[in-house]
């Protein structure tokens, strides 16, 4: 009897345990993500009834030169924007971490110093940099009466060459220890059992990178590339804190996060064409960019477990 | 074998310069802001900004936190974060000690389920997670922003927490079992003080992902009585975007809670980014 009777209140506790997390996760993440494939059917400006028009949202989104022409010129400048953060974070990041890795003096204070950005909210950076490159602000000042490096202030962000560059270098420098602090993990992982051996073969030092740390940076790079990829083509806050969900300047630094977002709570106060079920259909067809990129990721934290 | 990373008198100069240049890249802004925020005008600002303060107003700060409604965005967002921390280390260590101590049938499904959330960011469903905030009438509401941002970070929090109890040995749950101890008790007395560092770990990165976080309550909240921290600073900015002394200042108040857990718990950091493998 005694025994039944602790299964039972076994199982109800199990239950009692599990259903919080459960229920939060399911009714604020999981759901709203299924919700997506229903959504994506409808018409909806967010109040009054919802029409259900079948694929017309995807029709209209590849069809529709309104559309597509945006759902382009995101998806491209998206592409150029993650190409330049990663190229950052790769070339450079790799650098830092091996002159971290030697026997550098003072190699733990520099290391908390690139790590201190980090942790910093993206709003704050967003501002304090955009404050710092503004025509007359205090880069400029040095560009051109410091260094002379120019002759007249550059609009950072005002230019629309220079803008999504602009939003990527601050995006490189808030994110960079990220990727010093995977790949200078992954260097000294390696270093006591392989290098050891290399040199032994009195391989010199390029040599022996070349042979044995590099080979084994692979990992690294790929989780730092994954990372940074789901990353960059969900979130816009660089883009919607500084250039609004338009993208300004004309739209030069729209990206898929900023798409997203204006199509469903609208762009600026004139906008018309808001519509929850062409949001759901964008965020789907992201979702489907970034899927190679994030089964990838599943199935490397599955297989670690 | 330390030859490799042994460093010859030269080497060792130039890779002091090297560092030295990006570590002077990473300081230039936060400095810059420093300095500029303690200047007592505009002028000062633009003509010089690299030089000390004539004058050294320390005043700006204050300025700065009560012009804008400092007060109310930091008590907002310390009550948004300390609840996340709160339900999200709470919820998700009670689900990973389920799936992993207790699994049922359907719980390798229940583990995909949160692992699909971990891979799909919820931005990406921005719209249908409206209509879910909205229909519960939880829009404009710190209890809304509060369930969703705890939600949003569920699953990083549950892979965390399985990977690493996972991993410690079942014993002495299973002698706390055999003296008849139900799962509460087990959950409470055994169990959380194992996965302490991991709980850690998780409650640091939630604590500073929802403190820095701005997009998902600019699509909720709508009064300015509830806004948080970086959603007060957009407001700030509209307000003092003119005058850079004061914006400086008021973006460093806003960095400080940041630095300060950063400075206290920086190997925390670093361990969480590379344990977890997962950003934030």
């Amino acid at each position: 009897m005694a025994k039944g009777n602790y299964k039972q209140k076994a199982n109800l506790q199990r239950i009692a345990l599990l259903a919080p997390g459960v229920l939060l996760y399911g009714v604020f993440n999981f759901l709203p993500l299924l919700g997506l494939l229903v959504l994506c059917l409808v018409d909806w400006p967010g109040i009054g009834p919802m029409k259900f028009v079948g694929l017309d949202n995807f029709t209209q989104l590849f069809g529709n030169a309104f559309y597509r022409d945006q759902l382009v010129r995101a998806l491209g400048q998206n592409l150029i924007f993650f190409v330049i953060i990663i190229a950052a974070m790769l070339l450079l990041g790799t650098f830092f971490a091996l002159l971290l890795s030697f026997g550098t003096k003072g190699r733990n204070v520099y290391r908390s110093l690139f790590f201190l950005p980090y942790p910093l909210a993206g709003a704050a950076v967003a501002f304090l940099l955009e404050l710092i490159v503004r025509t007359r602000g205090p880069l400029n000042v040095l560009l051109v009466q410091g260094l002379h490096l120019v002759d007249k202030p550059i609009g950072f962000l005002g230019d629309p060459m220079l803008a999504l560059p602009t939003l990527a270098a601050f995006y490189s420098w808030h994110r960079m220890s990220f990727a010093i602090i995977l790949i200078l993990s992954a260097i000294v992982a390696v270093r006591i059992q392989l290098i050891e051996a290399a040199m032994l073969d009195g391989a010199s030092r390029w040599q022996t990178l070349k042979a044995v740390v590099f080979p084994v940076l692979m990992p690294a790079f790929i989780l730092i590339i994954v990372i940074v990829m789901v990353d960059v083509f969900n979130n816009a806050d660089y883009t919607l804190l500084l250039m609004g969900p338009e993208g300004s300047p004309g739209r030069a630094t729209d990206i898929m996060g900023t798409f997203l977002f204006r199509s469903a709570f609208g762009g600026s106060a004139t906008s018309v064409n808001v519509n929850f079920g062409m949001s759901a259909a964008i965020g789907l067809v992201t979702a489907i960019v970034i899927l190679p990129a994030a089964i990838f990721l599943a199935l490397r934290n599955l297989r670690r477990d | 074998m330390e030859r490799l990373f042994k460093l010859k008198p030269l080497e060792q100069i130039v890779v002091q310069f090297i560092l030295l240049v990006y570590a002077a890249i990473v300081v230039f802004p936060i400095g810059i802001a420093i300095l500029n925020s303690l200047k007592p005008n505009l002028g000062e600002v633009y003509k010089a900004p690299f030089a000390l303060p004539s004058v050294w107003s320390w005043d700006n700060y204050a300025e700065a936190w009560f012009g804008a409604n400092f007060q109310t965005y930091f008590l907002n967002s310390a009550i948004i974060s300390l609840s996340c921390v709160v339900l999200v280390t709470l919820c998700a260590s009670t689900t990973a000690f389920v799936i992993v101590r207790m699994p049922f049938k359907g719980s390798t499904f229940l583990f995909g389920c949160f692992m699909l959330g971990v891979v799909i960011p919820i931005r990406l469903a921005m719209a249908p997670l409206f209509v879910v905030v909205k229909s519960l009438r939880l829009l404009d509401s710190l209890l809304g922003v509060i369930l969703v941002q705890s939600a949003s970070m569920m699953p990083v929090a549950v892979f965390i927490l399985t990977a690493f109890l996972r991993a410690v040995p079942a014993e002495l749950e299973d002698a706390a079992k055999m003296d008849g101890a139900l799962p509460f008790e087990i959950y409470w007395r055994v169990v959380v003080p194992l996965i302490r560092p991991a709980l850690a770990t998780v409650a640091l990165l939630t604590f500073v992902q929802s403190w820095n976080e701005y997009f998902l309550p600019l699509i909720f909240l709508q009064s300015e009585s509830n806004f948080p921290i970086t959603l007060g600073m957009t407001q700030f900015r509209l307000r003092f975007d003119v005058q850079w002394h004061l914006m400086f200042a008021g973006i460093l108040i806003m960095l400080v809670p940041t630095i300060i857990a950063f400075l206290l718990a920086s190997r925390q950091f670093i361990q969480g980014l590379t344990q977890g493998g997962l950003k934030e």
